[in-house]
């Protein structure tokens, strides 16, 4: 079952010299409770497809999609109105250097009660309540504490008092996590949760998205210019090369039957002990560079840095499915 | 000729003819431009281009008012003053001892406040800390009074007011300056500069100045409205340009008496003004707007 | 905290030196061009310090005119150009701020074209010229408000705080609110005048601030957290974006004072720069280094005042103290 199903996603920029397609015909399937890896350099895209998901993009930006379903509503066609209704509880974000995400003139607490749902009378009333019957209400207290020790923060009362700047990384990050799970969404876009943070915090991060999804089953997407920290813990993935999604499948089928050339290198580029590498031995890269956004090459954008590319490479490839692995090259090669 | 752009690789332009390819796209601007060449074409040349001597007397034709409105004629397009002299040769002149005056003040005060903010800025120690003490100090004092108590000791006269105001306006643009370039000493790339042993010169040419264009432009346009106004005012208060001479805010002095029979008189030296710093500044924004789109 | 107060007020100190350094130079260079007879003696140190010791027992001097204390005079003075600016400040603000406010939450719109043009304009008129052509507004309108003095003369005030309007609301009862109102009215155009200047820059520090704000990335939370443009606006961007303008308008304080002064010799108020227009005019000197040392003193103590307060009231601000 498909809870966010986009096909043929395309982004155009107004700028200087005028429209720029930054995303071209990116297609993304995410499968209920999984997690699902988006894989590109910086600058390929990754950034701007979780933004149109969101709908949070600026006004010089024209987003068409065929189709964009989350679970069964139709994203185009909700109002602003209630596409922000989804925002927080459907759908939730975290960013990659928490902590200018995080108001620097709250206290993380006000921060916090901003995004748990609107007080129940209950709960308003719960002095007067607990004592005349021996119901037991949550308290508004109680429900931050157990959603920051839900995230591995174990001294909540000093971390609610703080303002953001005298938190490390780390701990903005996992409150954020707080923040993003506070309404039980059923999709979490991780947008590189881990960027500039120490290994062992990067790796604490990692262990607290997946232990989400393993126990609350939250569908996780996350955006990530890491192939090898990324892969180890997602079921599916996808590609992204200069806006376009050049492939896409489960775990087993990129690692193991890759067949489009950029995924290829990326593997190649993976350094496994198992593998006997030469003594100096170069490490493997693709050549070139990254093409900037205002010359961007036509056709299949991986062309001019293709080891396959030939002339038909001019014209942009058909997607190819089968059995969900999905791919987009005009010589697909299963590596040897 | 071999043009080979088939590979529809553009060649990338350098950073000011990128800025000035985006500058020339606002008409708003480049209008302004325009402008200020010709004020400063006026201000050159105000001598040969005026109507009328500006200090030309005519006892037929006094207090007339401007052409169109009644009783004026075609020969004083903005009319004459209470000796007859012409308003409009008068204000050319008056551009030409106003706008003059604060391009000059500017381009020294730049100059060397420049050079200090920077020196302050690349230095630590002992000599800074003086300095920002003293900056500290100067700065409390509003730059009108700093001008009075200079003019004090100067004597009242059109030049001793020009380096007046360029002295009280001096403190001000050296902090200004200094803040830009300490903000840049920040950046990271800067301390990569720093770590690869470039000497303090070649810090400053590569390192910062590319780099502090827009909040420069900022600063050089306060510095020029200001100085402009002060002139004015020092003008005004007859503390600047003395009689013979036709500055734009003691013209406006000169014509206080008559306010009411020839408001004239008073009008429109002071829109020649707002006019000036109108347009200076429409073009330093528009240059700022170009400057970071450019950047971006 | 206790630290970057004595680190303050040791700058305070430093400051204040130098300016008495200054105040004394002139004093002396006054002597010297001005008056007739010699320089008694040539020992400049001890001079200054005998100098310094009667600012600390706050006498600065007496007028050569009309043998007043110089420190009291211009007290009174400076009280009145405070009320204008202050009035003027309180009106700005109240038209200034939504407006860039505005300007920065629909940037690059046409509203924020029309604001920011409003804001050039505001200052580019020379206040001078403003000031004298509305002087001719009662002859234009008739005569609604007065255009000069700072009240009118059958108002007999004692000068007990030397701010007319607190004075004419508590020391006289026998005039009622008349005279308070007489001297509201007296200070109306003076200070919408001094507003046109105070208007364009505090749209302009709002409406940068306000974008910075907009720009920034916890906006992009606040948005992901599903809150409309509003909420966003009212819980996050205002408590950022309006606190950064006050250090900001403080750098600009000698500024309005200098506009202030011209304002108050256009109107012919009673205000320090009046005061030392005519005693520079009618040739006492003297007046100039006490002027400046009030003005001067008032910046530096408003200063420290503001920078105290901003610590105070904003977390960020106190985050950068901690880091230092």
């Amino acid at each position: 079952m498909a809870l966010l199903d986009i096909r043929n996603l395309s982004i155009d920029i107004e700028t200087a010299q005028g429209k720029i397609r930054v995303i071209d015909k990116a297609t993304l399937n995410i499968v209920d409770g999984s997690i699902h890896g988006l894989i590109g350099e910086s600058g390929s895209g990754k950034t701007l497809i979780a933004k149109a998901i969101l709908g949070l993009h600026s006004s010089n930006w024209t987003v068409t999609a065929d189709r964009m379903f989350l679970d069964k509503t139709d994203l185009t066609k909700l109002s602003v109105k209630e596409r922000r209704n989804i925002l927080g509880t459907e759908i939730s974000v975290i960013f990659q250097e928490p902590s200018s995400y995080l108001d620097p003139s709250q206290r993380i607490r006000k921060q916090i009660e901003s995004v748990l749902p609107k007080k129940t009378w209950q709960q308003r009333f719960r002095p007067i309540l607990s004592k005349i019957k021996r119901v037991s209400v949550p308290s508004r207290r109680l429900q931050i504490k157990e959603l920051l020790h839900k995230v591995g923060i174990q001294n909540d009362v000093a971390v609610l008092k703080s303002f953001p700047h005298q938190l490390s990384e780390g701990v903005c990050q996992k409150v954020m996590i707080a923040m993003a799970i506070a309404n039980n969404p059923r999709l979490i876009i991780a947008d590189e949760p881990t960027t500039a943070m120490e290994a062992v915090t990067q790796s604490q991060i990692y262990r607290l998205l997946y232990k989400l999804n393993q126990l609350n089953n939250t569908t996780l997407l996350i955006l990530s210019n890491n192939f090898a920290n990324t892969s180890s813990i997602s079921d599916y993935m996808t590609l992204v090369y200069c806006g376009q999604s050049v492939e896409s499948g489960s775990y087993k089928q990129i690692m193991g039957s890759a067949m489009h050339p950029y995924t290829q290198a990326m593997l190649k580029t993976m350094i496994n002990n198992e593998e006997f590498h030469e003594h100096k031995a170069q490490l493997y890269t693709l050549p070139g560079n990254i093409p900037s956004s205002n010359q961007l090459p036509i056709g299949c954008r991986l062309g001019p840095r293709c080891p396959k590319a030939q002339k038909i490479c001019v014209k942009n490839p058909t997607l190819t499915i089968k059995k969900g692995h999905s791919y987009r090259c005009h010589y697909p090669s299963k590596l040897s | 000729m071999l043009i080979n752009n088939g590979f529809n690789e553009d060649k990338i332009q350098s950073p000011l003819r990128y800025i000035w390819s985006i500058f020339k796209s606002k008409s708003i601007a480049v209008l302004a431009m325009w402008a200020i060449v010709i004020l400063i074409f006026i201000s050159l040349f105000a001598s040969w281009i005026v109507p009328h001597p500006p200090l030309l007397q005519d006892p037929e034709q006094m207090l007339l008012p401007p052409y169109w409105v009644e009783g004026g004629t075609i020969d004083h397009v903005l009319g004459t003053d209470e000796l007859g002299r012409d308003t409009l040769s008068r204000l050319f002149h008056g551009v030409q001892y106003t706008l003059g005056g604060a391009l000059i003040i500017t381009f020294f005060v730049s100059l060397i406040g420049m050079t200090i903010g920077a020196g302050a800025a690349l230095t630590k120690g002992v000599k800074a800390s003086i300095l920002h003490h003293l900056l500290d100090a100067l700065l409390a004092i509003p730059s009108l009074l700093s001008a009075l108590i200079l003019i004090t000791f100067f004597g009242p006269s059109y030049i001793n007011c020009l380096i007046a105001i360029a002295l009280s306006l001096l403190p001000q643009f050296i902090r200004a300056s200094f803040l830009a370039i300490e903000q840049e000493l920040n950046k990271q790339y800067i301390i990569a500069l720093q770590l690869d042993g470039a000497a303090k010169t070649r810090l400053f040419r590569y390192g910062i100045l590319p780099n502090i264009l827009e909040p420069t432009i900022t600063i050089l346009n306060r510095l020029f409205t200001m100085a402009i106004i002060e002139i004015a005012t020092l003008g005004f208060l007859g503390f600047g340009a003395q009689l013979p001479q036709t500055e734009l805010g003691a013209l406006i002095a000169n014509s206080m008496e008559l306010i009411y029979l020839s408001p004239w008189l008073v009008a429109f030296p002071g829109l020649a003004i707002f006019i000036i710093i109108i347009i200076v500044n429409v073009f330093a924004e528009g240059l700022r707007h170009a400057v970071i789109e450019g950047e971006e | 905290m206790l630290s970057f107060l004595i680190r303050r007020l040791n700058l305070l100190v430093i400051t204040a030196f130098i300016l008495t350094i200054l105040a004394f130079a002139i004093d002396r260079t006054i002597l010297i061009h001005h008056q007739t007879k010699a320089p008694i003696a040539q020992d400049y140190i001890l001079q200054y310090f005998a100098y310094l010791w009667d600012l600390l027992s706050a006498n600065i001097g007496h007028s050569a005119l009309n043998h007043q204390p110089l420190l009291q005079r211009g007290l009174t003075f400076f009280a009145s150009t405070l009320e204008l600016c202050f009035v003027a400040l309180l009106f700005s603000s109240i038209i200034a701020i939504p407006l860039g406010l505005l300007a920065g939450l629909f940037r690059n719109t046409k509203l924020d074209y029309a604001i920011m043009t409003i804001a050039i304009i505001g200052l580019a008129l020379p206040v001078f010229w403003v000031g004298v052509m509305a002087g001719l507004l009662p002859s234009v309108w008739g005569d609604i408000l007065p255009v000069d003095g700072n009240m009118s003369l059958v108002y007999d005030v004692p000068v007990v705080t030397g701010f007319l309007l607190i004075d004419t609301l508590f020391v006289t009862p026998q005039y009622g609110l008349f005279a308070f109102f007489d001297r509201v009215a007296h200070l109306i155009l003076p200070a919408a005048v001094l507003s046109f200047f105070l208007i364009a820059e505090i749209v302009r520090l709002t409406r940068h601030s306000m974008t910075m704000v907009m720009r920034s990335n916890y906006i992009q939370t606040a948005y992901a957290k599903g809150f409309s443009r509003t909420k966003i606006v009212f819980v996050h961007a205002l408590n950022n974006a309006l606190p950064p303008i006050i250090p900001q308008l403080r750098l600009q304080l000698s500024t309005i004072l200098s506009f202030a002064m011209t304002i108050e010799i256009v109107f012919n108020l009673n205000g320090i720069g009046t005061w030392l227009y005519n005693s520079l005019k009618s040739g006492d000197y003297h007046a100039l280094p006490a002027g400046m040392l009030i003005i001067t003193g008032f910046i530096l103590i408003f200063s420290i005042a503001i920078e105290i307060m901003m610590v105070i009231i904003s977390p960020i601000r106190r985050g950068s103290l901690y880091a230092n």
